[in-house]
């Protein structure tokens, strides 16, 4: 473990003084922004997850914690729960190993390079829409291009109707969510790999350690706050899917997520605060699993 | 001859990735250059039996049919909409690129009151759905008089993009060797100079590597400019797009035809920045 | 922005018709000497399909003097817009669209200017959709595109399993389907969605009104929990179709448009809950296989007399609009037989006057057109008083429901009684 990664923090000798100005300075910009554009509007709707917000009804009454009491309640809500957590399990290991092999890989090439990783990126940039729509054709029960692949390779006997299982529903669900994110941790993991000085693998080797041990003892660790990084936002990306589940299955019980049910809450059925309540829940539970994460990645780099 | 086996498990590796990347984007292209009656083949074509370019013609030709009526070309509003996702993704990714490379310094390396709280905070907002800040944003947007306008598009792309970047940046200035700068700093070198000078083309990769997680993120997105780029002024292709599934009929070919072209600035962006991350990567390995 | 001379064709086209036609129109709406909302620009937020040429925005102009600003978005999209500038209190456009379906809601907030003086009494009853709009007396939005539920067959399928006439009954539609199965001239001959969509509780209620039943009555307590109702019925129709193998179980995760696809591919034979809309696609050779075979009819119906149901879009004025009175103007523009007339032959939408319908027909310019004016008179609202206000949170539990029985996760029993649950919920307040 190089001290530089136990920098975090560490204010450069000599200059202590003007720290505190210089530092305000350069954060003030993006804190202004955050300020105006993220805190206040959410201390908007934590405010009115307390009040009856209802444009059916035109008294809007104090009620305290009263939405979040019904929401624990709430079959759907509950149903959609154990959706979205199924589908952030599934994302997140499926991004991160793939993640990871992907940025591995592409550090070993040298000749199209530019290309591979062009090529890794092209899901990414493929409009949402499109994607789901892509995977739907996919997907399809008679034309689609998974059952005539699978019943050519003899694999299954005859087409099957996918998203009449639920527990292949979600997982369907959630492999075009990873076609689509799985680029980003490529990229993180791709960028921090490539700090690591090439010499802690040569002094690995001549120690006798195979590739896998140094991917254990020396890869591993210093990519880890870059994956916690990635992870991180892999979960909260997992925890906000809407677009495939919604493309995919529209409503259904199966696939439905929290996002979609705050959606269907919200602006279907306009009981407002009622969905920015549920909305406050998800952000909370992914903002937990989220720390988890981030307190692991610093014991991590804390550990020599 | 060790050379071949060892090679081998790449060559699998990197036919896994383009197949896996790739292959829904060749199935993309295809229906994108089928007649729609071959569309729905059963078993599929894996080629187009007839080519044909008619979607592309209704995307970029002088005339087109929209719902079996000739209408004028979409191309006009595609043009539009294709310059706004540049504008506005390319805006948003230089500001949060500069915001966070400023700032990922002061929380790196400098000290000051309330840093962390600061940063944990900032941090913390990647969690929030767009959903959950829209109506109470979309007032401050409107009293701002920011609505349709690339500099509000522009700035709340910032504020969702900036957590992520920023906590990037602070973890790539983090693992560099503190050394550099305090050598600059001996030398006389002012705090600013040795940032954009010394610092920040170490930190080339992180910088890239931000700026096409903000470019992409931004380029993708569909709630935000939907609500707040009502018009042809600023809508994105995201929100152009879906306006071809129609009411009684979805035009997959059109869709499909319109993908493919709305991945090419990104994909050009990318082989652009390319050269710059692998620069980096060299850069960072003499050091 | 150029446009080719057959661009420039087609709206001139429809500028002629409007002319031609020389329609009075009603003085008191729009006069043609006196603008006093001249130099005024709306902003309109329309779906797709209400992307009217320019020859005809022009025609508005040159009518009122108030210049048009028209916004499409996508269909699903354009209430997410409604409701997040409403609530956020401003309005999104001067005129929106109002689905039927939002009525109720919209009515409750009182999100929309009642819209009654701009339509004419005797315009009124010319509008056979208007109380589809209509809450406690206030009309909402004027519909503008009309869709109601009709029968489509693929006529060649029915021929084929020797069938001579188009059902009249559900017993004749299972009967048909039967022998085309049984034929082997399709494999799944009903088309029918089944996913968790809003077609698929459209649908439901379509077969409810076939069976001769009604979805609440007159006290709005669910009507279909009854084993003699129309609505247990239409859904024992339903699962027993499915399990005999007369519908696809991939239905389960197709929307309305996707099965259109099916049907103009000649994969299914029978569209049960066909829109008024949808022969004009499916007689189009570019899009359909079928263009030749298929026939129109209506929707059967156990005790011979048809009855269906409309499922229009109006035209609305949010309360907070700024140019509510150049607002107006539209609407009642688009009101008139003549822009109908014009709109259909410009983006196909179909008119919401049965003049506007019947003069169109008797100039062949109507797909199906003796079908949909036979139709017409059958036409009842899903809701006598209006789309409640609570419809989207009980559409959403009917969607649902009978997507999960499809899958199997339910019985027939369990179905009804989850969306009479389902119901009851959605009223409370």
């Amino acid at each position: 473990m190089p001290a530089a990664a136990r920098t975090v923090g560490r204010p450069a000798r000599g200059l202590g003084g003007s720290d505190a100005r210089l530092g305000w300075l350069l954060v003030a910009p993006l804190a202004i922004v955050m300020l105006a554009l993220v805190f206040v509007p959410l201390g908007m709707t934590l405010i009115d997850s307390l009040y009856r917000v209802d444009p059916m009804r035109a008294a809007q009454p104090f009620i305290g914690l009263r939405h979040y009491v019904d929401l624990a309640a709430d079959t759907n809500v509950r149903t959609s729960a154990l959706n979205t957590l199924a589908l952030v399990a599934i994302c997140v290991v499926l991004e991160t190993v793939g993640g990871i092999a992907a940025a591995l890989l592409l550090q070993r090439i040298e000749k199209g390079r530019m290309w591979l990783l062009a090529a890794l990126i092209v899901p990414w940039a493929l409009p949402p829409v499109v994607n789901a729509l892509v995977w739907l054709w996919i997907y399809h029960p008679s034309v689609g291009l998974l059952n005539n692949l699978l019943l050519s390779a003899g694999l299954i006997s005859h087409k099957v109707v996918w998203f009449n299982d639920r527990a292949t529903a979600l997982f369907l669900v959630a492999v075009v969510h990873v076609w689509r994110m799985l680029p980003l941790t490529a990229i993180i993991v791709l960028a921090a790999l490539q700090a690591i000085p090439t010499d802690l693998y040569e002094a690995a080797r001549l120690d006798g350690a195979g590739p896998v041990r140094s991917f254990l003892t020396i890869t591993l660790p210093l990519i880890a706050g870059g994956l916690g990084i990635a992870m991180t936002q892999s979960t909260v990306f997992a925890f906000n899917l809407f677009d495939e589940a919604w493309i995919l299955a529209g409503a259904s019980l199966d696939t439905r997520t929290v996002l979609i049910q705050v959606y269907m809450s919200a602006f279907q059925q306009l009981h407002f605060s009622y969905g920015m309540a549920l909305s406050v829940l998800l952000m909370l539970a992914s903002l937990a699993v989220s720390i988890f994460y981030v307190l692991g990645v610093y014991r991590e780099t804390r550990i020599d | 001859m060790r050379r071949l086996p060892a090679r081998l498990p790449v060559f699998l590796g990197v036919l896994l990735l383009l197949l896996w990347s790739l292959g829904p984007i060749y199935w993309s292209l295809v229906s994108s250059l089928m007649r729609p009656a071959d569309l729905v083949a059963d078993p599929p074509h894996y080629l187009p039996p007839v080519w044909t370019f008619e979607h592309y013609g209704k995307l970029l030709g002088a005339t087109s049919s929209y719902f079996g009526t000739e209408i004028q070309s979409v191309w006009p509003q595609f043009k539009r909409a294709l310059i706004n996702s540049i504008v506005t993704s390319g805006a948003a990714t230089i500001v949060t690129v500069l915001l966070a490379a400023l700032g990922g310094y002061a929380f790196a390396r400098l000290r000051f009151p309330g840093r962390d709280l600061t940063f944990a905070l900032i941090t913390a907002t990647l969690a929030i759905p767009a959903y959950t800040v829209m109506i109470p944003l979309y007032r401050i947007m409107v009293a701002a008089g920011l609505i349709d306008t690339y500099l509000g598009v522009t700035l709340i792309y910032a504020s969702a993009f900036l957590p992520l970047a920023l906590w990037l940046m602070r973890s790539f200035y983090a693992v560099l060797p503190a050394s550099l700068e305090e050598a600059a700093a001996l030398d006389g070198a002012g705090r600013l100079y040795t940032l954009f000078r010394i610092v920040m083309p170490l930190a080339a990769p992180g910088l890239i590597a931000a700026a096409l997680l903000t470019f992409l993120s931004a380029w993708g997105q569909f709630v935000v400019p939907l609500v707040f780029s009502p018009t042809l002024g600023t809508k994105p292709l995201t929100v152009l797009i879906p306006e071809f599934v129609g009411k009684n009929y979805v035009d997959y070919g059109l869709m499909n035809a319109a993908g493919m072209l709305s991945i090419i600035p990104p994909v050009l962006l990318v082989l652009l920045l390319n050269r710059y991350l692998i620069r980096g990567l060299t850069a960072g390995a003499t050091k | 922005m150029r446009r080719s001379k057959l661009l420039r064709a087609m709206p001139m086209a429809a500028m002629l018709l409007l002319t031609a036609a020389g329609g009075v129109l009603p003085a008191a709406a729009i006069a043609a000497d006196a603008q006093p909302y001249a130099g005024q620009t709306i902003t309109v937020i329309l779906p797709p399909w209400g992307t009217l040429p320019k020859a005809l925005l022009d025609d508005f102009t040159a009518k009122t003097g108030v210049n048009v600003d028209l916004q499409t978005l996508g269909w699903d999209d354009i209430r997410t817009k409604i409701v997040t500038s409403m609530v956020a209190g401003t309005a999104p456009a001067d005129v929106t669209d109002v689905d039927w379906s939002w009525v109720g809601q919209f009515a409750a907030a009182n999100w929309y200017l009642p819209l009654n003086d701009v339509v004419a009494k005797d315009v009124l009853s010319d509008l056979p959709a208007a109380p589809n709009f209509t809450v406690d007396g206030k009309l909402v939005a004027v519909p503008y595109n009309n869709d109601f539920r009709i029968l489509i067959v693929n006529g060649a399928h029915l021929k084929a399993a020797g069938i001579t006439s188009l059902p009249k009954t559900p017993d004749e539609l299972l009967t048909a389907a039967r022998a085309i199965k049984a034929k082997g001239i399709a494999t799944y001959p009903l088309a029918l969605p089944l996913s968790a969509s809003e077609g698929t509780s459209t649908a439901w209620y379509l077969l409810t009104k076939a069976f001769g039943g009604d979805l609440f009555n007159k006290d709005m307590q669910p009507a279909f929990t009854d084993p003699q109702s129309g609505g247990y019925k239409a859904l024992a129709f339903e699962l027993q179709a499915l399990k005999e193998g007369l519908i696809d179980p991939a239905m389960t995760g197709m929307t309305d448009v996707q099965l259109q696809q099916l049907f103009a591919d000649g994969k299914v034979s029978i569209d049960l809950a066909g829109w008024a809309g949808n022969p004009s696609v499916y007689a189009d050779k570019s899009k359909s296989k079928v263009a030749d075979a298929v026939a129109t009819g209506l929707v059967p119906n156990v005790s011979g007399k048809s009855r269906s149901y409309a499922l229009p879009e109006g035209l609305g004025i949010p309360i907070s609009a700024p140019h509510k009175e150049a607002a107006r103007l539209f609407v009642a523009w688009w009101t008139q037989p003549d822009t109908q007339q014009a709109v259909y032959a410009a983006l196909g939408d179909l008119p919401t006057l049965t003049s506007a319908l019947q003069a169109l027909n008797k100039e062949g310019k109507l797909v199906g057109g003796d079908t949909l004016l036979a139709q017409t008179p059958f036409l009842e609202p899903l809701f006598p008083a209006g789309a409640p206000a609570w419809y989207a949170e009980f559409s959403s539990a009917v969607s649902t429901t009978i997507n999960q029985a499809a899958k199997g996760q339910l019985g027939l029993e369990e179905a009804i009684a989850a969306i009479a649950k389902g119901a009851r919920e959605a009223m409370e307040p």
